[in-house]
């Protein structure tokens, strides 16, 4: 993991070194709310990427206009800006997965990996750098909960690509009896928690620091 | 002063600029959202009346009623939008009646029960079974519905509101009038009846003494208490003062007001069968 190109560094702190998720532990929320079926998760984390890269990108072209004493009611003006637009855009064109993620669209507005990387990364470096650093965060928060909902939607549900009946693989069968608590909101800490503890054993292992 | 204006001026210019982009999507998804709704209510209810052409729609206590006509004009059935207290909010449905107040079928449109619990309300299995019932038949758990053991609170809650809404319907747009009791021609006495309540029969006891109600006991039931209390003295207290059955159940507890009235009912027209019989 020697990358010393910055750009390249940029696009790739996200997804492992620095993972939004199981090394910031930032953006919990959606996380925990909306990783029951692993359709949600990716659903989520591709709006909170889609918000996170256009954020990132509007915030870096006018870090140099807006006055450091009002930066943070600017920031949260773009993101929800942002916010809605996935919203519309998402009740338009994808009603099932609207309904799934329900208030946790909106939510995206106070996900702090999105207000953290605006307010760490985009407001001090050029907007190519801010770009591929929202990219990068996007996909390591998708990566996080898709591995999460994987885990939850497997035992908890006992099938993948779940709940549309159309696309729902039965794993063990359609008489197998799921455990239902990592379906529910207690089973979402249980599955993060392992999933951290199992994350920082790999980067020890590896010397990932 | 100027740093004032300068932050201001910035802050508005962030503002502006939103507000424009959002009414600019804003003005091309909101017809787009529009259509596919009224698509997708249309495709409901042409899977409920095959031979739907044009309906009516009607508000009734916040539950809504869509009066569905072939075109011919004749009215074919009922579709109505009925949202309920559930486990955890509110469970929003389609129930399906055709002409003659039978239950064609019901759709669940949104709810938040609890996910491998409640959610059973939303399969085929506990859905089909209220097909083919109408308002004559009980729909009342244990009788010809089930509750689902460990989700018997949403199941409950759906149950009820089933048998309330078909009952409503009939009332209301398929002319089946609910016999008028006449009170006055009620032998001195007390009566006994009972009606489905939410989780099990409601009974009670009434005690009528020169043509008219003097009192209405509550003997069991099993309501779910915190709301039963919004309903019961309150709802036999305006029976008495009213001294009729058709009184405003529109309470914290509706569904628990209803089953009082309905066994009200029960044991007054039990009473005048009683009479009936004799002469």
């Amino acid at each position: 993991m020697k990358a010393s190109n910055p750009y390249l560094q940029d696009l790739t702190k996200g997804i492992v070194k620095e993972n939004p998720v199981f090394v910031a532990l930032l953006g919990m929320c959606p996380v925990l709310g909306v990783t029951a079926f692993i359709i949600n998760g990716l659903g989520m984390g591709l709006a909170a990427t889609a918000v996170l890269i256009a954020s990132n990108l509007v915030v870096s072209l006018l870090r140099n206009y807006i006055p450091p004493q009002v930066r943070i009611p600017c920031f949260i003006v773009i993101i929800a800006t942002f916010v809605t637009i996935i919203e519309m855009v998402l009740k338009a064109f994808q009603p099932v997965l609207y309904e799934a993620l329900g208030v946790f669209v909106p939510l995206i507005v106070v996900n702090c990996v999105i207000l953290g990387r605006a307010e760490a990364f985009a407001s001090k470096k050029p907007v190519l750098r801010s770009l591929l650093d929202g990219i990068g965060m996007g996909i390591g928060f998708t990566l996080a909960l898709v591995i999460l909902s994987t885990v939850r939607e497997v035992i908890g549900h006992g099938t993948i690509l779940g709940p549309d009946p159309e696309s729902t693989i039965h794993l063990f069968g359609t008489n197998f009896e799921p455990m239902a608590l990592f379906a529910q909101p207690p089973g979402a800490f249980i599955a993060l928690g392992l999933l951290l503890a199992i994350v920082n054993l790999i980067f020890k292992r590896f010397n990932i620091k | 002063m100027r740093d004032i204006l300068r932050l201001s001026i910035t802050l508005a210019l962030v503002g502006i600029l939103s507000a424009s982009l959002l009414t600019y999507i804003h003005g091309v998804t909101a017809p787009i959202i529009a259509e596919r709704q009224e698509a997708e209510y249309r495709q409901a209810l042409e899977l409920f009346f095959p031979d739907f052409d044009s309906f009516e729609s009607e508000q009734q206590d916040g539950d809504y009623f869509d009066l569905i006509y072939d075109s011919s004009g004749n009215l074919i059935g009922i579709m109505s939008t009925i949202q309920q207290q559930g486990y955890d909010g509110y469970i929003t449905y389609n129930l399906a009646v055709d002409g003659e107040g039978v239950i064609l079928g019901l759709l669940i449109i949104s709810h938040s029960e609890t996910p491998g619990i409640g959610d059973i309300i939303t399969t085929d299995s506990f859905k089909e079974q209220f097909i083919g019932k109408s308002y004559e038949d009980p729909i009342t758990a244990g009788e010809d519905v089930d509750i689902v053991s460990g989700a018997t609170v949403s199941t409950s809650a759906m149950i009820s509101s089933v048998r309330r809404v078909a009952g409503v319907i009939a009332e209301k747009y398929l002319g089946q009038e609910k016999d008028i009791i006449d009170i006055a021609a009620i032998p001195d006495g007390i009566y006994q009846g009972s009606a489905p309540g939410l989780a099990g029969p409601l009974t009670v006891v009434v005690e009528v003494a020169g043509g008219v109600i003097v009192s209405i006991e509550v003997l069991e039931h099993s309501e779910t208490p915190t709301y039963f209390i919004e309903s019961y003295p309150l709802i036999p207290e305006r029976i008495i003062a009213e001294q009729q059955l058709d009184v405003d159940t529109e309470t914290g507890a509706t569904l628990s007001a209803e089953s009082i009235v309905d066994a009200v009912r029960a044991a007054l027209s039990g009473a005048l069968e009683e009479e009936g019989g004799g002469e």
